[in-house]
């Protein structure tokens, strides 16, 4: 069941929390686990990924919650999360003490406005490896445009494009479902997105 | 104490507003916190948002800050509970049960169907970032750098992104 030791989940979701810079922060999860460990397939982190961002709550602590229980069960699911939340928390505190004391003059908005630059080609490799790995069919593609238009440049609430687009993506699913029976077989090896 | 609970109780409600990412949440949060309660003023809203990208987890750790401001340390821990609690436990919940419910048909008819409405919610979130960071040649240039090293599977991401910061930050002196 347990994929890693709790020591090193709590050791790399801590790293790839304090390292993830700039926003568009499971793009450094999918690196981190799917790239570079193999510890999660890329078709499992699409599916933690989704559930992370239909379940209501932060979904970056969803996310950490999903892997860790992925990868080590209960356990890993609360480790992972102290992990990412904690260190970050006792910063931001620090940070706010500093902040509220009137330590932070403009300076810091240069840095900050090129590092969310960044992290934007970051994400676009990320989205681009993700959806090449777990879109299947034309009922999926289009599902997926609407969803992307409807939050993206229609900038309608998030909340009510889930709930729409989620029953109509159900509606289509269930009507005519697909060939290939166990979900095992929609699997993606790592190599095949390289 | 009265306004102590109201504020684990707003930041609540209010993480369970959060879907498809954080950001839709912030216009809520701020009427909130600024508007209604006064917690903080509308300045320091906008920059304790900053501060939460500047550091490292998740953005939604503003609840914290917000916190923070308003009741010290009591509000900070109060606030950053509501805000992660009981939706991690919930996250918990289904990641436990869903492992079993998806070998059956309706689960994985059901994950089939969700994972594009995943999909496109993360490239519109790509969008909505590419919006707000992306508004000359040198931040477009910066992303287009850092896709390529990151594309490349040599470098670290963090490294990339931080080599591509600096260089923007240098940049604009």
């Amino acid at each position: 069941m347990r994929r890693v030791s709790l020591l090193r989940l709590i050791a790399v979701f801590t790293w790839t929390g304090l390292s993830s810079l700039g926003g568009g922060r499971s793009a450094y999860f999918h690196e981190a686990l799917v790239r570079r460990r193999g510890w999660i397939r890329n078709d499992e982190f699409v599916q933690d990924f989704t559930l992370s961002q239909v379940l209501p709550g932060p979904n970056f602590s969803n996310l950490a919650v999903a892997l860790g229980y992925r990868l080590a069960g209960m356990a890993g699911g609360v480790w992972g999360l102290l992990a990412i939340v904690l260190p970050g928390a006792f910063i931001l505190v620090g940070a706010a003490i500093l902040y509220l004391h009137g330590a932070f003059g403009g300076s810091a908005t240069p840095l900050i406005r090129s590092l969310s630059a960044a992290v934007v080609g970051l994400v676009c490799v990320t989205t681009l490896r993700i959806v090449r790995g777990s879109l299947r069919g034309g009922r999926g593609v289009v599902v997926a445009a609407a969803t992307f238009l409807a939050v993206g440049p229609l900038r309608l609430s998030t909340v009510g494009v889930v709930l729409v687009m989620a029953t109509v993506s159900l509606a289509l699913h269930w009507a005519a479902p697909a060939r290939s029976a166990p979900p095992a077989e929609t699997t993606t090896s790592p190599e095949e997105i390289c | 104490m009265g306004d102590l609970a109201l504020l684990t109780w707003t930041f609540l409600w209010l993480s369970l507003l959060c879907v498809g990412g954080g950001l839709g949440v912030i216009p809520e949060m701020e009427r909130q916190s600024v508007t209604i309660h006064g917690w903080l003023t509308a300045r320091e809203f906008v920059d304790g948002y900053t501060l939460t990208q500047l550091t490292p987890g998740p953005n939604m750790l503003i609840a914290v800050f917000v916190g923070y401001r308003a009741h010290g340390a009591p509000g900070a821990v109060l606030a950053g509970l509501a805000m992660f609690l009981p939706t991690s436990v919930l996250a918990m919940v289904i990641s436990h049960h869903w492992q079993q419910w998806r070998t059956r048909r309706w689960a994985a008819t059901t994950e089939r169907a969700l994972i594009p409405v995943g999909v496109g919610l993360m490239a519109g979130g790509v969008y909505t970032l590419a919006r707000t960071a992306i508004h000359d040649t040198v931040t477009l240039a910066l992303a287009v750098l850092t896709a390529l090293a990151v594309a490349t599977d040599r470098v670290p991401a963090v490294l990339a992104v931080l080599a591509a910061g600096t260089l923007g930050w240098l940049l604009s002196r």
